[in-house]
């Protein structure tokens, strides 16, 4: 955590968002600090991305504010925003890398535009960020070689190119098998541990929640439920945040608790430590 | 005094048949009518069933009906309500649109396109003023795309434009021959190409080839949060994508010009020279007396205006997609045809200026 008094990393102050007529969003506020990682929880369709979307300035709130590093993205200019979005980091959902350029070229595209480097300089960077997500040797390859799983990872890597202040990841392990999952949870948490980086992580993945999580907010329908230590979250009387955690629909209808899911993501090895811990 | 509601009973099972007398009673009704469907009888509904009476439901309200349903079984109802809780409510048709709604409504979205158009001319003039620098204008990509919008569409042009050449020969000769002035084809072939056909031939077919492309590349890019990605990045998508396209059209649609003014030139001249025994030294003769540097300087003129109306009308159509890939080919069938009107209206104000001003 920071000193007392000094500038949070992201303040989102009452935020209203939505498209056309429809309010995503309404009245969310939060703060992350740096060297912590928050997760935003809830069911699809909650609201969880359209956040990520007004924090970075892809969707303009209908009102409130977005603070990064205390400058307010939605009032600068161009000039001013450029420089916001040089401290922040975002891995989209779907990767959204480039099709057009090899994945090294999407990881340098950032590094070349905004730093004082010359190309070859910021492939070799490119490389060296690839590799730390573990796609050596990947850089080569066209976005449409790669598998879901390594497209997320060079993504997180794009993200990670400016060595952003503010890492905003979107269901960054969605879809993925369970040992893939680990190895993303496992980057983020490596990349916390590197100190002053504060990461939003927007995710439904219980798995993901309970391992990378220091503080927790939950949405449902645009508005936060219940917000905390993942404990808090966890222990909140709102039926749709137990709904959520202790009940997960799975394709035929099955349903996993939360023990069961961590049993599932990796046979319970370290996790059953954590639940024991938890419980 | 609102009109007495009718009663249709729905059958115990909605088969096809049943199904199909169920519309007929209801297509019977005059708009704002009031039909209450009864659903006594009505005990479970199937997968088939359920879309069935959905869909009776949905057409009638469409067609200005006051649909309700009057004793709906639990079980029917949570059938329904699993597929459009909406279509539970019994709410009364809406009122049509006034006229002047609708009109305030196409002003609205007329004047939000406009702006948007504004906004990427703005953007991309303001980027093509700094040619040179970190921040400046993207040759290496400039060249790439010079190199697909040009190169790549030497053959098509150069083609196409000698068989219009030729056209205009073959159709010329007819009439000119009355006259025995057959000779003039060739005037007629040089002015037209370099005036008028070579340009908008041209126009015409990048619009079909290139802007098409333009408007699939960024539509998809949008879809798959490509054009995100690097807002997120702080990346100017103007700069990157528009600026390297408009500025290749602007280079290479001059040059292909000319090239469709001399393969029309030819076709008009192998006309004239197999076809019409003019005499290769009299044809050529006759062409660079007729034209004068200021009819070529006039369709390379339009060649420019046309290639920025292709290459901002594909980007803005590209940027505009939303949805899913049916939205990337809505968007490049837009694009192709909003260019060719765009570039024939403005031949024909060119076209008109030139006459006025001699």
């Amino acid at each position: 955590m920071t000193d007392a008094g000094a500038t949070p990393l992201l303040v989102v102050e009452d935020l209203v968002a939505g498209y056309g007529d429809e309010v995503v969003l309404e009245g969310i506020s939060l703060v992350v600090e740096p060297g912590e990682i928050l997760v935003v929880l809830g069911s699809t369709g909650s609201g969880k991305s359209t956040l990520l979307r007004c924090i970075v300035g892809l969707l303009a709130p209908r009102s409130g504010r977005v603070l990064i590093r205390g400058r307010d993205i939605n009032a600068a200019s161009d000039r001013e925003r450029e420089g916001i979005l040089r401290d922040v980091g975002l891995s989209f959902q779907e990767a959204a890398l480039l099709n057009s350029l090899t994945t090294a070229e999407n990881v340098a595209l950032p590094i070349i535009e905004h730093w004082d480097v010359d190309e070859a300089t910021a492939l070799m960077l490119a490389r060296m960020r690839l590799a730390r997500v573990g796609l050596a040797g990947a850089g080569e390859k066209m976005p449409s070689e790669l598998s879901g799983g390594m497209r997320k990872r060079a993504g997180i890597a794009r993200a990670m190119a400016l060595e952003p202040a503010l890492l905003l990841l979107d269901e960054p392990s969605a879809g993925l098998d369970p040992i893939t999952a680990r190895a993303i949870d496992e980057l983020i948490l490596s990349f916390k541990a590197r100190g002053n980086i504060g990461i939003v992580a927007v995710t439904h993945e219980l798995g993901s929640i309970n391992t990378i999580a220091d503080r927790a907010i939950m949405f449902a329908a645009g508005r936060i439920i219940a917000a905390g230590t993942l404990a808090q979250v966890r222990d909140a009387p709102d039926e749709r945040v137990q709904a959520f955690f202790q009940r997960r629909l799975l394709p035929g209808n099955q349903q996993r608790t939360l023990a069961e899911e961590l049993e599932w993501r990796d046979g319970g090895r370290s996790d059953r430590r954590t639940l024991g811990a938890e419980e | 005094m609102s009109p007495e509601p009718s009663l249709l009973p729905v059958p115990t099972r909605l088969e096809a048949e049943a199904y199909r007398r169920l519309r007929r009673a209801l297509r019977g009704h005059a708009r704002g009518a009031t039909v209450v469907l009864d659903c006594e009888r009505l005990e479970a509904l199937d997968a088939l069933g359920a879309a069935r009476l959905l869909r009776v439901i949905a057409e009638a309200r469409a067609a200005g009906l006051d649909v309700r349903l009057a004793h709906l079984g639990d079980a029917v109802r949570r059938t329904l309500a699993e597929v459009d809780p909406a279509i539970l409510d019994e709410e009364r048709p809406r009122p049509r649109r006034h006229p002047l709604e609708v009109i305030g409504t196409h002003a609205l979205d007329t004047a939000d396109a406009a702006g948007a158009v504004a906004a990427l001319v703005h953007d991309t003039a303001a980027e093509l003023a700094v040619p040179f620098g970190r921040r400046g204008i993207k040759w290496g990509r400039t060249l790439q795309q010079m190199a697909l919008a040009g190169a790549d569409a030497v053959p098509i042009v150069v083609g196409m434009s000698f068989l219009i050449g030729l056209v205009l020969a073959l159709n010329g000769a007819q009439q000119l021959r009355q006259f025995g002035a057959t000779i003039f084809i060739a005037n007629l072939v040089a002015i037209s190409m370099a005036r008028e056909m070579g340009p908008l031939i041209t126009a015409i077919l990048v619009s079909g080839r290139t802007g098409s492309a333009i408007a699939a590349e960024i539509g998809t890019m949008v879809i798959s949060e490509e054009i995100d990605a690097m807002r997120t990045m702080a990346l100017s998508p103007v700069r990157f994508l528009v600026v390297p396209k408009v500025l290749a059209l602007m280079i290479t649609m001059p040059l292909l010009t000319v090239m469709s003014n001399v393969a029309g030139i030819l076709g008009g001249y192998a006309i004239g020279v197999v076809a019409l025994d003019l005499g290769s030294d009299a044809y050529l003769s006759q062409t660079v007396q007729a034209l004068f540097i200021s009819d070529v300087l006039t369709g390379l003129v339009k060649s420019v205006v046309f290639a920025v109306l292709i290459g901002l009308i594909g980007t803005h159509r590209g940027f505009a997609v939303r949805g899913g890939p049916e939205a990337v080919g809505r968007a490049t069938t837009s694009a192709v045809v909003t260019a060719i009107i765009a570039c024939i209206l403005a031949n024909a104000c060119f076209t008109a200026f030139f006459y006025v001003t001699g």
